[in-house]
């Protein structure tokens, strides 16, 4: 076994505190979208704190888009150049995980400092990070304020246009929140992958798994 | 050859100067004094001589001619009136009536002086007759006291005898006399022109200001019937000094009407007369009757409801009042018509702050205008009315309120500030850029059949694809137009009944809510040309259609109006997320036992090796 550095402090403050986010965003756009489903809060804290949590999440938002810019370690989001290496990597990736997996094969992805990401990772998440969360964002904003931004909420299509939109990611985050958590149980052993995201070290085997 | 002038040479004789009447008896060759312009005469000595005696006899013989002639001219009149009131005839009657408090009881125990003015009678036009010759069931033998049921048959009876001199031709020719005269129930000839003291009109006519002269019929019981419809022609004339047209002449309205010109009209009824006069208004108050052509008011009256209000319903004909008075609880004209509402205001918190003295509190005119009225649209279209006087109620509804201003927008003032009356969704079609609703005609030339498409609605109202339908028709004539939305109340008579600020409803949840019953009924509002919208059912679905995701583009209440495909979608996907690793799991551990073979496998590899 070999202990990999693949958390910097940076990203795993990032990580937890998006989390967190994360979680409250979708409990009180629960409460402001399916109150006559559930009803915990009043709408009015509903919407003040996932008014509050919005600006964290863009807050921190920066914080991950900075470090990553900044440190140069953005490329690990970025697939191979290669199509045919990048598809080929895709199809061994979901070979994996819909047999391999079961049939104890090997993962053909070894996460280093400088690949954490294997291949269906990385066009996941570049789309997450560098597409839906900043259109979150933006939608969110302009929510947030719809006349003073009603200018550009025309220009969208109009206002229940750009909440379709925030709605539409709200339920994709909350519907992937499910599948990410469990690829987080993916490791080596299940709590692998989450113990590394507090400690920022991830114990590996010499030829060891990963997801 | 008797005219000389001065600077002439003249020969001897007496010259009489004719400027200043002095003689000069002039010597052969002299020349007379002044020049050309004073004249001479020159009369021979024996020539006055003569003229002299003669004149003299002219004068002698034509003096009492002369006398005679002056006496009988100038004295004609007041001999013959004296003449006749000192007749033994007049002595008589006069004997008792020119005494004070001789009086007549009628049937109907009016009383009337029976007290005759000498004076009044010796000026008047008739002051040359005698008391019989109208009088004539009367001489000094006979005074039979007959009995008259009132003044008014009294009156009739002596008018008879007007027309043993006035004959039915001559008053004829005259248009008001004819109207008069030929009606049933024509007034007595002494209801206008009096009974002793008639006198010759035209110089009082000429001397009197034209209210005076129209008033001396009308401040009179005067009526006329216009097809069984009793209409007073009668002024009071206290009513209209006291109104602000008190130094007004009638013929600045009335001004077909002088003291020359009395046409005679004819109205189908006293609506249609109202109607027609309400035009005269115009000529002073131009600006406020253009405001007027402008209101529902006219519209309705174009229409054809002849009960629409026309200037004199709120005014008053003659008893025009003060602007500050229509603006009180008690003189607001607007009650007339709308008494319940009036009720609903007077209950509310304006109604109230009127009631307590605040001057400044709103009655019917600060929301719907004094003359261009028009539905204040509290009830539906926000911040129409209400934020013209509360300028600050933007800023502190932002103090707590989300997107306050977006809400000032959706949500009539009135849907939060009437409590418990009932709420729904109007849908309109308005200008982009002014916000203003399109008319009726102008929705129509837009859409041109699809109007028909939208308003010939099914059971359930207009669905999505009308509104869809709508939303490209605008979009194809480039109308610059668009379908709105917002929150109002059902019943717009309820938004008179405004509550207190603090009655006000501020919970959130009262809409913000898919159970919320203020979204259960959606209307298509069009503005007719009357003011008035009508209303056609909408399907509520609409509301949550991806039909109208563009058409109603402005209006979604978060948690209430929700687009029902994503909600679809978003079971899907997170029964997806969820299931993905429910089955990934379960595959896993069916699989252990091949993980397990293999691991034994490996292993058994391993410890040949």
């Amino acid at each position: 076994m070999k202990k990999l550095y693949l958390h910097p402090l940076p990203i795993r403050i990032w990580h937890w505190i998006n989390a967190l986010s994360f979680l409250i965003l979708i409990f009180t756009g629960l409460q402001i979208r399916y109150r006559d489903v559930i009803k915990i809060t009043s709408f009015k804290t509903a919407v003040d704190i996932h008014n509050i949590c919005g600006f964290l999440m863009i807050f921190n938002f920066f914080i991950w888009l900075i470090y990553y810019l900044f440190s140069g370690k953005i490329k690990i989001y970025f697939p191979a150049f290669s199509i045919k290496g990048f598809v080929g990597g895709c199809i061994r990736q979901a070979r994996y995980y819909g047999y391999g997996i079961f049939v104890g094969e090997e993962n053909p992805h070894h996460s280093t400092p400088d690949n954490k990401f294997n291949p269906m990772q990385q066009i996941a998440y570049l789309n997450i990070m560098a597409l839906f969360i900043p259109l979150q964002i933006v939608t969110g904003i302009l929510l947030w304020d719809l006349k003073g931004f009603a200018y550009w909420i025309g220009l969208a299509g109009g206002l229940k246009v750009v909440d379709s939109v925030h709605v539409f990611l709200f339920l994709f985050f909350s519907a992937f929140l499910f599948v990410h958590v469990y690829l987080a149980t993916l490791g080596h052993t299940a709590g692998e992958h989450i113990k590394a995201m507090f400690t920022g070290f991830e114990e590996v085997p010499e030829q060891g798994h990963s997801h | 050859m008797f005219r000389f002038y001065g600077g002439q040479v003249v020969n001897k004789g007496t010259y009489w100067n004719l400027s200043n009447g002095e003689g000069i008896s002039a010597e052969r060759g002299m020349v007379l004094p002044g020049d050309r312009t004073v004249k001479y005469l020159k009369v021979p000595t024996a020539g006055i001589f003569l003229l002299g005696p003669l004149s003299g006899l002219l004068f002698i013989c034509l003096l009492p001619l002369m006398s005679l002639l002056m006496v009988l001219t100038l004295m004609s009149r007041s001999a013959s009136a004296s003449e006749a009131l000192k007749s033994d005839e007049a002595a008589m009657c006069m004997g008792c009536h020119a005494t004070q408090g001789v009086e007549k009881t009628f049937r109907n125990k009016d009383k009337l002086s029976m007290q005759i003015s000498e004076s009044h009678f010796k000026d008047s036009v008739h002051g040359s007759l005698t008391c019989t010759s109208c009088h004539s069931s009367v001489s000094m033998d006979n005074h039979p006291s007959a009995q008259y049921a009132s003044r008014k048959a009294f009156a009739a009876q002596v008018s008879i005898a007007c027309k043993q001199c006035h004959s039915d031709e001559q008053l004829m020719a005259k248009p008001m006399h004819r109207q008069a005269i030929t009606r049933s129930n024509a007034p007595p000839c002494s209801d206008c022109h009096g009974s002793h003291a008639i006198r010759k009109t035209t110089r009082w006519k000429e001397a009197a200001s034209n209210a005076q002269y129209c008033l001396t019929c009308h401040k009179k019981d005067l009526s006329i019937s216009l097809n069984g419809e009793t209409l007073s022609l009668s002024i009071d004339e206290t009513i209209l000094r006291k109104s602000v047209h008190s130094r007004h002449e009638c013929s600045q309205c009335h001004d077909e009407y002088s003291k020359k010109n009395h046409p005679l009209k004819s109205f189908k009824n006293k609506r249609e007369l109202s109607i027609a006069l309400s035009g005269v208004c115009s000529g002073c108050h131009t600006e406020k009757y253009k405001q007027h052509l402008g209101s529902m008011h006219t519209s309705l009256l174009m229409e054809g409801n002849r009960n629409a209000p026309v200037c004199t319903d709120c005014h008053g004909a003659h008893a025009v009042g003060p602007k500050a008075i229509a603006e009180t609880l008690s003189g607001t004209p607007c009650r007339k018509c709308h008494e319940s509402t009036f009720q609903a205001y007077k209950s509310s918190v304006h109604g109230h702050a009127k009631m307590n003295g605040k001057t400044s509190a709103p009655i019917c005119s600060s929301c719907h205008s004094a003359h261009q009225i028009s539905p204040a649209l509290a009830s539906r279209s926000p911040k129409a009315t209400c934020l013209g006087c509360h300028k600050e109620a933007a800023a502190l509804h932002k103090e707590w309120l989300p997107n306050a201003e977006m809400h000032l927008e959706a949500v009539a003032c009135t849907a939060c500030h009437v409590p418990d009356v009932e709420r729904q969704v109007y849908l309109r079609v308005t200008d982009n850029s002014s916000g203003a609703n399109i008319y009726k005609a102008k929705l129509k030339e837009f859409l041109g059949t699809g109007y028909d498409t939208l308003t010939l609605t099914g059971e359930n109202g207009i669905e999505g694809p009308q509104l869809w339908d709508v939303y490209q028709r605008l979009g194809d004539k480039k109308s610059a137009a668009g379908l709105t939305a917002s929150v109002g109340l059902q019943n717009c008579n309820d938004s008179h009944k405004l509550a207190p600020k603090a009655m006000a409803v501020k919970q959130c949840d009262g809409c913000h809510d898919a159970n919320s019953k203020f979204f259960k009924t959606v209307s298509m509002a069009i503005i007719a040309p009357n003011g008035h919208e009508e209303h056609f059912k909408v399907n509520r679905a609409v509301l949550g259609s991806v039909m109208t995701l563009l058409p109603i583009n402005q209006f979604y209440v978060l948690g209430s109006t929700r687009v029902r495909l994503l909600d679809i979608l978003g079971i899907v996907m997170v029964f997806g997320g969820m299931s993905v690793p429910l089955v990934h799991m379960a595959m896993r551990i069916l699989t252990i036992p091949i993980r397990e073979a293999k691991r034994m496998n490996k292993l058994r590899k391993e410890g040949r090796k």
